[in-house]
């Protein structure tokens, strides 16, 4: 009973955000026996336990129980990491690679070697929100800018082919229809809209703001998570392998837990899903700092290529640059 | 007014009217769909046998983005207390739920019968293999028993509480 009350107030604390202080008093409450592991306080007017903002790991009494004082470090650390993230907007300006050159300027040799060299192939880079959602937010952007650009008006209808064939699958794997229906048609509804000559045509500008608008940005990421998630596990067998190999878990549970949610980052598994069932190549341009021993640094990109269109001709318009686990746009020469 | 979020949540109360899985009903207020009252009944053949429990799902503008605030209403727990009732469920004495999926793992492609519907099957194996957290784990292991009296305890208060 004691330790009842006692706790009660300690664990409060961890509720108010004193991580530093009260890691320690958590510590000593893991040495309370077992029995007592129910009767814990859990404060009562704790409205944010089961308010769950999306992506966010609020601070729960209980986890501390099976933590330890690092682990209240990496939560502030992520909570910071989050907060830095919400001050830049979801897709940025477009901004000459100079820029790239300029972050880098005390960067390691190899690093500003590569830059040279992107500069021989690319103009300019256009960042992105690093939000966990960076390769689908830049993904949307690189194409819905190309569509706007190029007035493809056959690429639109081939995509939409595709995207009438994600709905089937989707609708094939049991998914409720509601609850994706109108993540795909915010996406149609942005594909029409950078057609031009329609009243409901928009500029680049407007493409911009609304890929900063909270709400049609995260749906139409929502949308290509939708496809991603139904194309794996329609392809189950293929993509199985890779999956175990990357989190040893079953295709079922990876996209339950890293494709589904917002905010879960992507992977080669999931670009390897998007640009399949879109039919879109995509290209990813490495920055690293990995270098051959002989011979001169080259930068390393790879071509994610349809299976459907395996004819060899299709050069990707989409290129995107990697850097370790953060992806922008790059726009070409 | 009719947003985004208001549309779909009419769409998870047709569903829940048209289908309603065994066990669980739902209903949003007269007045206010972001606010939902709704009941799991226990599923046989497990401790919870015979249980009706209330719960409130409380939803934003930001739905389905963001996930609803639910939590049990009829008081089940002793004050001072929470309820470990598997390894990733965790109940508060105010009601307030632990769920992966209503927190970091939601996703828009849960409606409002899949919430209850996965709150009411964690009911049903209260042990999933989750390596996460082998400490819980433990616990169900060692007192199956304690565990057991406790949620018929529960199942009890649920029949009287309001």
């Amino acid at each position: 009973m004691a330790n009842q009350t006692e706790a009660g107030p300690r664990k409060r604390k961890a509720v108010d955000g004193e991580l530093g202080v009260d890691a320690v008093t958590i510590m000593e409450t893991n040495q309370l026996p077992a029995e007592e592991e129910d009767a814990i306080d859990s404060n009562p007017n704790n409205n944010s336990v089961g308010a769950g903002a999306s992506g966010t790991h609020e601070v729960f009494p209980e986890e501390y129980e099976w933590s330890c004082f690092r682990d209240a470090e990496i939560m502030q650390q992520q909570a910071a990491i989050r907060e830095e993230a919400i001050k830049v907007p979801y897709v940025r300006d477009k901004e000459p690679l100079s820029a790239l050159a300029a972050e880098f300027e005390l960067g390691s040799s190899i690093l500003k070697e590569k830059i040279r060299l992107l500069g021989e192939q690319y103009t300019a880079l256009r960042r992105t929100r690093g939000d966990g959602n960076c390769f689908y937010r830049s993904f949307m952007f690189a194409y819905l800018e190309h569509i706007l650009e190029t007035q493809d008006i056959s690429e639109v209808e081939r995509i939409n082919g595709n995207v009438e064939q994600c709905k089937l699958t989707l609708q094939s794997l049991g998914y409720t229809e509601f609850t994706y229906e109108d993540f795909f048609s915010i996406f149609k509804e942005q594909l029409e809209s950078v057609l031009q000559g329609k009243e409901t045509s928009i500029s680049t500008e407007e493409l911009l703001s609304r890929s900063r608008d909270q709400f049609v940005s995260d749906y139409v990421v929502m949308f290509f998570r939708f496809v991603t998630s139904g194309e794996i596990r329609k392809r189950a067998e293929f993509f199985e392998p890779f999956i175990t190999g990357l989190t040893n878990t079953s295709v079922e549970q990876f996209c339950k837990s890293s494709v589904e949610p917002m905010g879960e980052e992507c992977d080669h598994v999931h670009i390897i899903a998007l640009s399949d069932a879109l039919g879109v190549a995509i290209r990813v341009v490495y920055l690293d700092r990995s270098s051959c021993d002989n011979g001169p640094v080259a930068v390393n990109h790879h071509d994610f290529i349809p299976a459907a269109s395996a004819d060899g001709s299709t050069e990707p318009f989409v290129t995107l640059l990697y850097r370790p686990g953060h992806y922008d746009i790059l726009y070409r020469r | 007014m009719s947003t985004p979020s208001r549309k779909r949540l009419m769409r998870d109360f047709k569903r829940l009217q048209q289908d309603p899985p065994a066990g669980i009903s739902g209903a949003p207020h007269d007045n206010n769909i972001m606010l939902w009252n709704a009941v799991i009944f226990g599923p046989d053949d497990t401790p919870w046998d015979g249980g009706t429990f209330k719960l409130s799902l409380q939803f934003s503008e930001d739905y389905p983005n963001k996930p609803p605030t639910v939590r049990f209403v009829s008081r089940m727990f002793h004050p001072n207390s929470k309820f470990v009732v598997c390894s990733i469920l965790i109940v508060y004495a105010d009601g307030s739920i632990c769920l992966d999926i209503l927190q970091n793992q939601w996703s828009p492609i849960y409606d409002v019968a899949a919430i209850l519907t996965s709150i009411q099957s964690l009911l049903c194996d209260p042990n999933p293999n989750s390596p996460a957290n082998a400490e819980a784990a433990r616990m169900f292991s060692e007192n199956k028993r304690d565990y057991n009296r406790r949620v018929r305890d529960i199942v009890e208060q649920s029949w009287t509480a309001d």
